[in-house]
């Protein structure tokens, strides 16, 4: 039995009184596309936190195909196979989309100060970060800076940026807010894609109409709790999980 | 003649100084209130060798490693702290230095070192030689601009947090920022200590430190030649005009205070602004 | 006796530290600026308590002069230098600052020579018998009594006056606090002429403590203050207090126990870096 590739077992994570998340239970098995949703404030970017390590959770573990990453700092969770993007888009604000993509498929290159200082040619970087963009749809935009572009254009840098670190989960953040019925059919088409060539998916989506279409299978969390995991149409149909998005607003 | 010798000696000091500044925060955004803790340590290592006999050039790697050694650990230390937090530390890193310093009989106490011996060199010899270790070092910052390395340190300085999540181990790279920086300064020290013959608690202290962070903004933060040519201009121009020497303290903080106002990415960023509307021109 | 001695100079020493970092940590909880410069109005104070005293013979003049003079100076330096730069990273506002006060520095030195300035006739020079063989002089009395009435006016004010409370919702949240129509321009000129009249304040006492105002007064004192706002945990202002304190006391104990090993200064920022080690974000920072 091969082993998931994302194990999340009784995270719990309390900021002073409030609890943020209280015992998210989760599994993602190998090649899977989950979505999870749930309604504002239910601790959905903070669990997505604790897997990449930005918050430590007071209780819990997480295990990323099987390792345990407790005590792992962010980056060494990265190398170790996932790569996020993020609600509140980061991009490099002093480099152009090409050259974050570029610098984002730079991860032989910059595993250590060393090999970095020897190494100069960013040439398959650069070839690399431009079939990104194209995939994302950026690449006429790939020599504008951050600062000239729209949101919906930095939502996809983050995804080009977290698919340059090649790995075997993806966690996406509501990639799909600020962006049109259409584009975001066409990232959400894109999600599909990239998880039907074996990318494990994690996807917080408050574009319901999307999930539904595209994952299989949901995690619906509410106010820190899980609610509800399985499969998407059942899941969606069940009375506590309605009430919950109607009564939380 | 010696005069000019004199000038541009200080004048190549300067400048390594000023270039290892720029590794850390220029390249690194680390933003250091202290280094001429770095430079002191080198200076008085490399003084106390050569009163013990030892020439000048086996005394610098010495210098480098200690002073590298020092900026290792305020390079740790910088790691638990932040921005405004950063600063202050490397602000008391220098107070620290010379309180501990002066306290000292063995450095010299108040009164510092000196009757430190002239160059074997000679006086052009030993000119061509700061200007060939400037040379390398600012050869080596270019070539670490251009690399992946310094890709990562664009990162870096960009947003920390994002580099994080690309994977990039930034406490490691900041460290070596630290302490290639500071092992540079502590070179720049003895060459310090050889060319002035004297050292004292003074000699190294907060206005230096911000003297030289002075050159690196003027220069344009993270601009080689930019920083070069700062540090040039900024080192000698009290030497050039004997009446601007009593206001040079003066000077330079109303330049700062100009820069900062005005144009803060200094003069490379001027320089830079001035090209692209140029181009816009023609 | 000497520990009581050394305790009661502590107290004095920090109660002029808590007097220069309090405007130094207002102006941080406002603007999130190091507010290096605030030092030159700590000797701009000091100087004007020598040169008014001198000139008239009444130094609770020369005291008030001071505290509104540099007030108003306070208020210009707000304009001049960091007004201009609110929208930059903040280590700009920080490096101007700092270039601010190296200049007042050279400044006070080329006006007022290098060797300083003293009071012809100083006052309150008196010492008086506080305990048995233990004696204050009647300015170190000032200074604490001074700051204790100082400060807790700046409490009342800022907990029950209108103009206290827009200042602590202008810190706690500036676009909430103009939504309820709080002035904030005005909020920041007070800001800015509180914090610089406490600095003026402490200035005049020192000058008066040493008998002496020299154009390089403010420069340690004023690094200092702004390790013990970095100690207190950034713009805390009880943290600020308990950090001055603290670092007049230890300053104090320490020259006797340490100082072969290091100065006075270097106590304080040894100090001052062991603590962030442990706790980063200062004694009372919010992490």
């Amino acid at each position: 039995m091969t082993k998931p590739v994302l194990k999340v077992t009784d995270i719990t994570v309390r900021f002073g009184g409030l609890v943020a998340v209280n015992k998210a239970k989760l599994s993602i098995e190998v090649g899977e596309l989950i979505g999870f949703v749930g309604p504002n404030g239910a601790g959905k970017t903070t669990l997505m936190r604790v897997i990449t390590g930005i918050i430590t959770p007071n209780e819990g573990t997480v295990e990323l195909l099987g390792k345990n990453l407790e005590g792992l700092a962010i980056s060494k969770r990265i190398r170790a196979g996932m790569a996020l993007a993020q609600q509140v888009v980061q991009p490099l604000r002093e480099m152009t989309l090409l050259e974050n993509v570029t610098f984002a498929c730079g991860g032989a290159k910059t595993l250590n100060p060393i090999t970095a200082m020897c190494s100069f040619n960013r040439d398959e970087e650069k070839d690399r970060a431009m079939k990104l963009l194209k995939r994302v749809g950026l690449q006429d935009s790939a020599n504008r800076e951050p600062s000239e572009l729209p949101l919906g254009y930095l939502k996809r840098l983050e995804v080009a940026r977290a698919l340059a670190l090649d790995p075997q989960l993806l966690l996406l953040d509501e990639p799909l807010a600020g962006l049109n019925q259409f584009e975001a059919g066409g990232l959400a088409d894109l999600i599909v894609d990239l998880n039907r060539s074996g990318l494990s998916i994690l996807l917080i989506e408050h574009n319901l109409r999307e999930v539904m279409r595209i994952c299989p299978k949901v995690y619906v969390q509410d106010q820190g709790k899980p609610l509800a995991f399985g499969q998407t149409d059942e899941v969606m149909k069940r009375p506590d999980v309605v009430k919950a998005y109607l009564g939380g607003v | 003649m010696a005069y000019e010798i004199t000038l541009i000696t200080t004048m190549a000091i300067s400048v390594l100084f000023a270039l290892s500044l720029n590794f850390i925060t220029g390249f690194c955004g680390q933003i250091s209130l202290g280094h001429a803790a770095f430079m002191g340590v080198g200076a008085y290592t490399s003084a106390m060798l050569m009163k013990a006999g030892i020439p000048l050039i086996l005394t610098l790697p010495v210098a480098a490693a200690l002073a590298g050694l020092l900026g290792l650990l305020v390079g740790i230390a910088s790691l638990r702290v932040k921005h405004d937090f950063l600063a202050i530390t490397t602000m008391g890193v220098v107070f620290l230095f010379v309180g501990i310093v002066r306290q000292q009989e063995f450095l010299g106490g108040e009164i510092g070192i000196s009757g430190i011996k002239s160059s074997p060199l000679g006086r052009e010899g030993f000119m061509l030689f700061c200007i060939l270790l400037a040379a390398i070092f600012a050869a080596y910052s270019l070539m670490v601009k251009r690399s992946w390395m310094g890709f990562v340190f664009d990162s870096i300085a960009d947003n920390e947090d994002v580099s994080r999540v690309l994977g990039i181990d930034v406490p490691r790279y900041k460290l070596i920022a630290f302490v290639i920086g500071t092992s540079v300064a502590g070179v720049a020290g003895g060459l310090y200590v050889q060319q002035f013959r004297f050292i004292g608690p003074d000699s190294f202290g907060f206005v230096e430190s911000v003297s030289v962070l002075a050159m690196v903004i003027v220069g344009g933060i993270g601009s080689v030649w930019g920083v070069i040519i700062a540090a040039a201009i900024l080192s000698v121009l009290p030497l050039w005009f004997q009446f601007i020497d009593d206001y040079k303290i003066l000077v330079y903080s109303a330049l700062l205070f100009i820069m900062m106002r005005f144009a803060p990415d200094g003069l490379a960023g001027l320089t830079n602004r001035l090209i692209k509307s140029l181009r816009k021109k023609v | 006796m000497i520990y009581l001695e050394l305790v009661v100079q502590g107290i004095v020493q920090g109660s002029i530290y808590a007097l220069i970092a309090l405007g130094l940590t207002l102006v941080y909880g406002l603007l999130r600026i190091l507010h290096v410069a605030h030092a030159a109005l700590f000797t701009l104070g000091g100087y004007i308590g020598v040169l008014v005293t001198n000139s008239t013979g009444n130094f609770p003049l020369a005291m008030l002069t001071a505290m509104i003079v540099v007030g108003f100076v306070g208020i210009a330096v707000y304009k001049l230098a960091y007004e201009p730069l609110l929208e930059k990273p903040p280590y700009i506002a920080l490096i101007a600052s700092i270039a601010l006060f190296i200049a007042s520095e050279e400044i006070f030195r080329i006006l007022f020579g290098p060797y300083g300035l003293s009071y012809t006739n100083p006052p309150l020079q008196l010492s008086f018998e506080l305990l048995p063989d233990f004696y204050l002089k009647q300015g170190e009395l000032l200074v604490i009594v001074g700051s204790i009435i100082m400060l807790t006016v700046l409490a009342l004010v800022s907990g029950k006056t209108r103009m206290g409370v827009s200042w602590r919702a202008t810190v706690t949240d500036p676009k909430m606090a103009q939504a309820f129509g709080i002035n904030i321009q005005h909020v920041r000129y007070w800001n800015f002429f509180v914090g610089s009249a406490l600095a003026a304040a402490a200035g005049v006492l020192v000058a008066l403590l040493n008998n002496l105002v020299e154009p390089t007064m403010g420069s340690v004192t004023s690094y200092k203050a702004l390790a013990i706002i970095v100690l207190g945990g950034l713009g805390s202002i009880r943290g600020t207090l308990i950090a001055s304190l603290a670092i007049g006391i230890i300053e104090s104990f320490g020259t006797i126990y340490i100082g072969h090993l290091m100065n006075r200064d270097a106590i304080a920022f040894a100090f001052l870096i062991v603590v962030l080690m442990f706790r980063p974000q200062g004694l009372l920072g919010a992490k």
